[in-house]
């Protein structure tokens, strides 16, 4: 048996441990009334992760006001209403769930770790392509198992990438992407041809 | 979707080269942003440790689940050891990580007591000391994994619980020389960690006497043959085997003797669970009661989350089983997500609060992918559960571990 998975990682150890500690990133409070004060007071003891990543209703807010009051937080009276109607109106558990929030951080994090899922992402290639299967257009690997043999597949691939086009795979069209760099065509064009 | 996993497989192992390279080049640069654009941290304190070097101490895999207080863990697959070594061994502070001189360390012990001692630490190192290893798990170890999410540290659905060896005394010894007197009832612990507010209170939780008095709950300064790391308390901590995490205060410098529980806010704001289940997401009930001792639990040690084999090979899986204050009598493992059940082969049974490994071993004759299920029986017969009964603060997750495996055409 193999474990490719953990050599890889124990061959990133700095690495790794460089974003372990950044999982932990502050991310700014949402902006909105209290939010300047909730942050002053949170951050005396915690990074804002602790408050950003959850979503609680008003008693479990104000329970969990009451318990860091308890844990030492200066606070007078009126900062605590102010607190907690923020957290409440902000961080309540009707706005989105963590789960989601951290989906969409997962993906971000994909794509700032790995600029070809940003590509695919923004430019909607997954519309209408997978790896190793027909959605409406061909398969990566369909594509790359084509141009394998082909050495001037890089322009050729890039050209289509930008400009679109119909024919090569069946007649649904493959609309443009002008908006792409050439680097960005590169990186994409790359990609696809070591999908085989 | 097939497609999404296969894309995200392909991300992930272009990413992992990504980062080996980077590890090479000694600089954490990502197209279009840095990570270094996240906020500096702010100044570590005066007396206090830093948390890079905490950090640095651990393995890679170690993941950060809060930076202030600092809680950190290892995931399972990368705990497939019969004794935790240092640095897989979970963090779990309530304040700072304080920097303490070992020379200018005393542990007092005060309250229902005949005589109250302030014993130095070289003094209480000539008592009669011995070596066991126990569990230490984090209450709330596995909190994740609770639907609707409770609230408190994220921790994820395994990793937050090791069992190292523990080099000391027994409490129970250092209590003798003090002399317990009658009406004692709950033995209180307090540490030199402090807040980043001078308002902040001490963390002191306290345990009841007939644990405090169990041979095996001890007052240690050794972890794994060597002294203990600074996170996990040096140069003094608690070890109460089995129970809450919260209980074996770390940096210990006082022990109290009380007629009752301590009453502060670690004591009857954290670490509460409610007497019966509650509807989930529902509010403490008034009557909850402390958390005390671990139920029946287990981890897949090997393999892990989508490790890949192939047809043809022997499929090794491997575990640890743990159960509070119980032994581990049997573990069994099903290879189709639960549908069926063999008993898994049982290490020895160790040290008093010891995990318990186990080993499985089966042939792997057809492509596809499998679900690793383990379910721990402790010797009072009691059973984990497929998921755990939901609390408000989210402690004692202990469902079933499960591990999907891939295997390849040979």
């Amino acid at each position: 048996m193999t474990r490719p998975s953990r050599l890889q990682a124990s061959a990133a150890a700095g690495a790794l441990a460089a974003l372990a500690a950044s999982t932990t990133a502050q991310e700014a409070l949402a902006p909105g009334p209290g939010a300047a004060l909730t942050e002053a007071k949170c951050a005396i003891c915690h990074e804002i992760g602790h408050v950003t990543r959850v979503r609680l209703s008003r008693p479990e807010w104000e329970e969990t006001m009451r318990v860091m009051v308890q844990r030492g937080t200066p606070l007078t009276p009126d900062e605590r209403t102010t607190i907690t109607d923020y957290l409440v109106t902000y961080y309540g558990r009707e706005a989105p769930s963590p789960g989601a929030q951290a989906a969409s951080a997962r993906v971000a994090a994909a794509e700032a770790a790995d600029p070809v899922t940003l590509l695919l992402n923004r430019n909607a290639c997954l519309g209408c392509h997978a790896i190793d299967r027909r959605v409406i257009g061909p398969a990566f690997r369909e594509v790359a198992a084509r141009y394998k043999v082909d050495a001037a597949a890089a322009p050729k691939l890039a050209q289509k990438i930008k400009d679109g086009g119909h024919g090569a795979w069946g007649q649904v069209p493959m609309p443009p992407n002008p908006g792409l760099s050439e680097a960005d065509l590169k990186l994409l064009v790359d990609w696809v041809l070591a999908q085989h | 979707m097939k497609e999404l996993n296969d894309l995200e497989r392909a991300a992930r192992s272009r990413r992992r080269a990504f980062l080996a390279q980077l590890a090479g080049l000694g600089a954490l640069v990502v197209p279009g942003r840095t990570l270094a654009q996240t906020a500096p941290p702010p100044q570590d304190p005066t007396g206090t440790v830093p948390n890079a070097e905490v950090i640095a101490a651990k393995a890679p895999f170690f993941s950060v689940h809060s930076a202030r207080p600092l809680t950190g863990s290892v995931p399972a697959e990368w705990h497939d050891f019969d004794v935790t070594p240092d640095d897989r061994m979970f963090v779990r502070n309530n304040l700072l990580t304080p920097s303490l001189d070992p020379g200018k360390h005393v542990l007092r012990v005060s309250g229902l007591v005949n005589k109250p001692l302030e014993i130095p630490l070289a003094e209480l190192k000539k008592m009669p000391a011995f070596t066991t290893q126990s569990m230490l798990e984090c209450a709330g170890s596995g909190r994740s994994a609770y639907e609707p999410r409770a609230s408190g540290t994220p921790w994820p659905s395994t990793g937050g619980m090791g069992c190292p060896t523990w080099t000391g005394v027994s409490l129970a010894d250092v209590l003798a020389r003090a002399g317990v007197r009658a009406g004692a009832a709950h033995v209180a612990f307090s540490g030199e960690d402090f807040g980043v507010v001078p308002t902040a209170p001490k963390v002191i939780r306290s345990i009841p006497l007939a644990k405090a008095m169990e041979r095996h709950t001890m007052i240690v300064w050794g972890m794994n043959g060597g002294d203990l790391p600074r996170v996990h308390g040096y140069p003094l901590r608690v070890v109460v085997p089995g129970w809450v995490g919260s209980a074996s205060i770390k940096w210990l410098s006082g022990i109290d003797v009380l007629d009752a529980p301590f009453k502060g806010t670690f004591m009857d704001d954290s670490y509460r669970i409610p007497r019966t289940p509650v509807v989930p997401g529902g509010k403490m009930p008034a009557d909850a009661v402390t958390t005390e001792a671990w139920p029946v639990k287990s981890i897949i040690t090997m393999p892990g989350p989508g490790d890949r084999f192939k047809v043809a090979g022997r499929l090794v899986v491997r575990g640890s089983a743990w159960a509070g204050d119980h032994g581990i009598d049997r573990v069994d493992l099903s290879l189709d997500g639960g549908r069926t059940w063999a008993a898994a082969r049982l290490g020895v049974r160790g040290d008093k609060y010891a995990w318990r490994r186990f080993i499985f071993e089966a042939p792997l004759n057809a492509p596809g992918e499998l679900v690793i299920v383990a379910r721990a029986t402790d010797d009072k017969g009691n059973t984990q559960p497929q998921v755990s009964t939901w609390n408000p603060l989210g402690y004692f997750w202990n469902a079933m571990p499960r591990v999907g495996i891939v295997v390849d055409k040979a």
